[in-house]
């Protein structure tokens, strides 16, 4: 229990405020699903997705379960697919007036999605540290691409709407979701070129690999610096995009 | 129209326009009715002369003074009797030697019209009026006042004037009148009661068939004037509607933005186009799916309110078209 505390009391305050901030978006995002269309129920469920995944890497032995780590960071992957599916849904909307769907659908569909790898974790040999990485590098790939996907609907969106009330929240969610590509483009960059503290790990314990990482130490520490900041950078500007959003459509 | 001796009333201000004149000619033929039937219309005025049930005259004056006779008379009283909003008709009985002259001065043969009788000697009418045993009426006038004479053979049966009901035998108010500066005559003859009998209109024209034929008309024109009226009715619904619609879209758009277009745009086309705002249900309908597009663009308290503008704006437009 003692361990517990001390490991509990080595967490960065920063990571706890990260952590209550995605919290705090999903909230918001899933007050503004009650009684309205799907798209919120989208974005409000990506959101507590990226909750959870976040929530789980303050867990001191996250590491030590591969399964249920790897596990978490498939959710990672499936929140930021949620989430564009919920931009997307607006950016029709803006186009077409349409609002169909069933939440439900987004509901079953999510957890269907999270079982099924859930099932492929289940059934495969437990994953090494280095397959962990991999399936990191597959997480931080997607919201990489996706990120840069969103970008692109929010600016249409914003367009479409821009003389709306809720306008200029697009603009906020652009400043987020720049942050989140520089957060996880940063990692996908250390990840790509082996420079990140898995690989780093890895190869300590496990190969004879060495690692060309002390050949760029500035290329290393700049993407460190931006991981660190953008990721801070990512959390507090979501929380603070669905802070104004509710003070918008309050 | 100068006025007729009213005789033995048998009928006085029956609603024309309730009447069908194959019914009332043929009563009157069948009865063996001598005298005249009136019917009065706004427009115009219609005298059939009846003698001993036969039909021997018609005579319509317009109010613009244009005359007809005959059967366009007859055909004109149809079509007053089928489209008028309100005549009346007048049915006098008279004797056959009065109905006769009546005809004459309706349609009898014109031997002087508009002479003035200064320019004549009225000693020597009269006297060639008796001498050549005429039938018919010496009509005495100025502006402002007439009198008539009716003769029978050369022998005058009455005497009627402006203001009188009936047929008088004193002569005074017309040789007053003959007196006035700037007096008239007209003399209309017409054959004696036996030739009178020998014609008879009712037997020359149908009337049954032109009523019908009047009947017709003017269904046709009722269907079309109420097909023009639904038309126009239509059209000044058609456009209260577009007004309503734009006037929708005004207020969405000052709340939700020039997305708001779109949103009713699509959502009245989902509900058939503008005719939506005819039925309560749809107009719920169209106010919830307005209320579910905006809750993604504007504040609840600014929802509640463009709904209360809406309801109003639907409210005050519907009880107008």
């Amino acid at each position: 229990m003692e361990q517990l505390i001390e490991m509990y009391l080595q967490l960065q305050p920063i990571d706890i405020i990260k952590v209550i901030l995605w919290g705090l978006a999903a909230a918001i995002s899933f007050s503004f699903s009650i009684g309205n269309a799907r798209v919120w129920t989208s974005i409000s469920l990506g959101f507590f997705l990226i909750f959870f995944s976040q929530a789980y890497h303050m867990n001191p032995w996250a590491i030590s379960y591969y399964k249920i780590s790897a596990f978490h960071n498939i959710i990672g992957t499936v929140a930021v697919m949620v989430i564009t599916h919920g931009f997307l849904e607006y950016y029709v909307f803006c186009r077409t007036f349409e609002i169909s769907g069933k939440k439900v659908i987004v509901y079953l569909s999510t957890l269907l999605l999270l079982a099924a790898s859930g099932a492929f974790l289940f059934i495969n040999p437990t994953p090494s540290p280095n397959t962990i990485r991999n399936i990191k590098m597959i997480e931080n790939a997607i919201w990489v691409f996706l990120s840069l996907m969103n970008l692109e609907l929010i600016r249409k969106i914003y367009l479409a709407i821009k003389d709306s009330t809720i306008s200029k929240a697009f603009i906020a969610f652009g400043v987020v979701f720049l942050c989140i590509f520089l957060w996880k483009g940063a990692e996908l960059y250390l990840q790509i070129f082996q420079w990140d503290r898995d690989w780093q790990d890895i190869i300590a314990v496990m190969t004879d690999e060495v690692s060309d990482i002390d050949k760029y130490p500035l290329r290393v520490a700049f993407s460190e610096t931006v991981r660190k900041y953008a990721g801070v950078a990512s959390s507090v500007s979501v929380g603070g995009t669905f802070i104004y959003i509710y003070r918008l459509l309050r | 129209m100068f006025l007729l001796p009213k005789g033995n009333p048998l009928f006085e201000n029956l609603a024309a326009t309730k009447l069908r004149l194959p019914e009332v000619t043929s009563k009157l033929n069948a009865s063996g009715f001598t005298g005249y039937a009136s019917f009065v219309f706004n427009t115009a005025t219609i005298i059939l002369v009846f003698e001993s049930g036969k039909l021997v005259s018609t005579f319509l004056e317009e109010k613009n003074g244009n005359r007809l006779t005959g059967l366009e008379a007859m055909s004109a009283l149809t079509e007053l009797m089928v489209a008028s909003d309100s005549g009346s008709l007048n049915v006098f009985r008279l004797s056959r030697d009065l109905t006769m002259c009546i005809h004459a001065l309706l349609q009898g043969e014109i031997l002087y019209r508009a002479q003035e009788l200064k320019l004549i000697d009225i000693k020597s009418l009269l006297e060639k009026i008796r001498t050549e045993q005429l039938n018919g009426c010496l009509r005495i006038y100025t502006e402002e006042r007439s009198a008539m004479i009716f003769y029978k053979e050369g022998a005058p049966l009455g005497f009627f004037h402006d203001g009188s009901q009936d047929i008088e035998t004193s002569s005074s108010e017309s040789q007053k009148i003959a007196s006035l500066p700037g007096a008239k005559i007209d003399l209309f003859s017409t054959q004696g009661v036996e030739e009178l009998m020998s014609m008879d209109l009712l037997e020359v024209v149908n009337i049954q068939k032109l009523w019908d034929s009047s009947m017709s008309a003017h269904q046709s024109e009722l269907t079309r004037l109420d097909q023009k009226r639904a038309e126009r009715e239509q059209k000044e619904a058609n456009l209260k509607l577009a007004i309503l619609e734009e006037q929708v879209k005004t207020i969405v758009v000052e709340y939700v933005g020039k997305v708001g277009r779109g949103i009713v745009d699509k959502e009245l086309n989902d509900l058939g186009g503008n005719e939506a705002f005819r039925k309560d249900d749809q107009v719920a309908r169209l106010l919830v799916a307005i209320e579910r597009s905006a809750r993604l663009l504007i504040s609840t308290t600014a929802i509640k309110q463009m709904l209360e503008k809406l309801s109003a704006a639907i409210a005050t437009a519907k009880s107008e078209i």
